[in-house]
């Protein structure tokens, strides 16, 4: 019997395993929760400031996480809600990545949809969990103006002080 | 089809170009407000326009593969038969539902499994001959050619991982019809040291160790009583989560050999951008994504990586090895040696004295398989170093 290498991307127990014919349009989704695993734990164990994410209930597939604005920039002291929903043929293919919480910056828009390369045509395997919120927290204080979303905020960016005061004018209004 | 190309055109780009128009065209969507919203509802919204994004993409890829697939050769099929998303009809108003884009997509998938799976199985290499039957004569002339080397081919599905894959495979199928246990152990050896080469340059550990384990796995499985055949590596490479796995471990090599040594790199790197661009920017966007085609620097990297010879074998309409005129044959076929430079270094003789483990044909956006008939003396000069 041939040796079946491949639908146990853990420790090859392959090799006891009969051989199976390849599914070439399913993806296992059992390598997918492994590497959520992963991430979660690593997520748990490094004490990335400002940063943080869980899954959102039992489902590994869907996480909600949380950005703290960095210090030295206009959104220190906010934080915003993210959701991350993962595709079964993670990490090939990125989540999709939403803030919750509404959140003004050139590059999200009203409905909390994010403009950021690395999410869309520059997603690479080699990013997780852990790099999307730190990339994210980064963004916030250096926005993308050159192709906004928010054209007004890419606009009031230049005035830092002015964009100071309607950025947290409208986040203290959402906490009403 | 294209009229004119240069060696280094990269479909890859012209893709990011597709996704700065339709980044563009979202902006323009949100900023109008609510009303001239096209999707159904607010809930939907994100995904529609993920998806639509991704769509767009997907049919750009697919059609730039539909090209390298059948670079100047009349008798194949251009344009996939699914019916999919052009550029120019993304820009326009109406949007298809998430359902639709989903279907869409796993029919495109499927399609493309269909019509290409990630490896072929091993043809002669008539079968190019008679893929550019109606071809220039040049191209034609190459072909007879190519061989007097090459015995046979194994295509590669063109969807910009080919280079990749087409190493991997080649690689691992000598190895595996050779029995070659020093080999495999060498480079067991070589993927193993890379752990801690990669965590240094920034990678988590988490986002190869799966991947490697994978690909030692299989290399170690060679000299046990179930060792890996060759039948059990064509279902591995084309396997939807083994497949990738593997690539996106050789993107992460790639990508880290370059910012390892990123003296020596930022110079081809600086020449083949137009915009100012680092040399850890450059592997961020086009070695480690999914997709992205491989150019000399890519093949430089992995060669260094693994330490393992290449030979690429360029089938494109040059003739300037007739040109040259030092009496080669006018169809006489360029190829390019990729040679490790510990070996190159190790080896008091020329660099050409290192034998190429894996050969790939090169025909201008895609790679593919090649294997050399066994080697008579007079076969070495046949193709002209370029």
């Amino acid at each position: 019997m041939s040796t079946q290498i491949g639908h146990s991307p853990t420790r090859l127990a392959a090799h006891s395993k009969p051989a199976q014919l390849p599914n070439s349009t399913h993806v296992d989704s059992h390598a997918v929760t492994k590497r959520l695993q992963s991430e979660l734990m690593s997520l748990m164990a490094s004490a990335d400031p400002g940063v943080s994410a869980f899954p959102d209930g039992d489902s590994l597939f869907s996480w909600l996480g949380t950005i703290h604005g960095a210090k030295g920039t206009v959104y220190e002291g906010l934080s915003y809600k993210l959701s991350l929903k993962f595709p079964t043929d993670y990490p090939f293919k990125a989540p999709l990545v939403k803030f919750e919480t509404a959140c003004f910056h050139p590059n999200v828009d009203q409905y909390g949809n994010i403009c950021l390369d690395i999410l869309k045509d520059k997603w690479s395997a080699a990013y997780s969990v852990r790099t999307i919120l730190l990339s994210l927290q980064s963004l916030l204080g250096e926005p993308n103006n050159d192709s906004p979303l928010n054209a007004y905020a890419a606009k009031l960016w230049e005035n830092q002080a002015e964009y100071r005061r309607v950025l947290h004018k409208k986040y203290s209004e959402l906490q009403k | 089809m294209r009229s004119a190309y240069a060696g280094n055109e990269s479909p890859a780009r012209a893709e990011s170009s597709v996704g700065a128009i339709s980044h563009q065209q979202n902006a323009e969507t949100f900023t109008d407000g609510a009303e001239s919203r096209p999707l159904q509802s607010v809930g939907d919204h994100s995904v529609g326009v993920s998806f639509a994004d991704n769509t767009l993409r997907t049919s750009v890829n697919s059609v730039s593969a539909a090209v390298g697939d059948s670079v100047d050769e009349p008798t194949a099929e251009i344009v996939s038969s699914t019916p999919i998303l052009g550029p120019n009809q993304g820009e326009e108003v109406s949007r298809p539902t998430d359902d639709q884009i989903i279907a869409q997509e796993n029919s495109i998938r499927a399609a493309e499994a269909e019509k290409m799976p990630f490896v072929g199985t091993v043809e002669p290499l008539s079968a190019l001959e008679e893929e550019y039957r109606q071809g220039s004569f040049v191209f034609r002339e190459k072909i007879r050619s190519l061989e007097m080397q090459y015995g046979s081919m194994r295509r590669t599905r063109g969807d910009g991982n080919c280079f990749f894959r087409s190493f991997m495979f080649a690689f691992m199928e000598k190895l595996v019809q050779d029995n070659d246990l020093t080999e495999r152990n060498r480079v067991v050896t070589c993927i193993r040291q890379w752990k801690a080469k990669l965590i240094a340059v920034g990678f988590q550990e988490l986002v190869f160790e799966d991947a490697m384990e994978i690909v030692i796995d299989q290399l170690n499985s060679l000299g046990t009583t179930e060792p890996l055949n060759v039948a059990q590596l064509e279902a591995n490479m084309r396997d939807a989560m083994l497949s990738p796995m593997i690539i996106m471990l050789l993107r992460m090599l790639t990508s880290a050999e370059i910012q390892r040594r990123s003296d020596f790199f930022a110079p081809f790197i600086m020449g083949m951008c137009d915009d100012e661009i680092s040399v850890e920017q450059f592997c961020r966007r086009y070695v480690e994504p999914m997709g992205e085609e491989s150019d000399h620097v890519h093949i430089v990297a992995l060669t260094n990586a693994l330490q393992v010879p290449i030979r690429v074998v360029y089938l494109d309409r040059s003739v300037g090895a007739a040109m040259a005129g030092v009496g080669y044959d006018s169809a006489a076929v360029n190829h390019h040696d990729f040679v490790p430079d510990a070996l190159s270094e190790s080896a008091s003789a020329a660099a050409a004295a290192v034998k190429p483990r894996v050969h790939v044909l090169y025909r201008p956006g895609h790679y593919d398989i090649l294997y050399p008939l066994p080697v008579t003396a007079a076969d070495s000069t046949q193709i002209a170093s370029c």
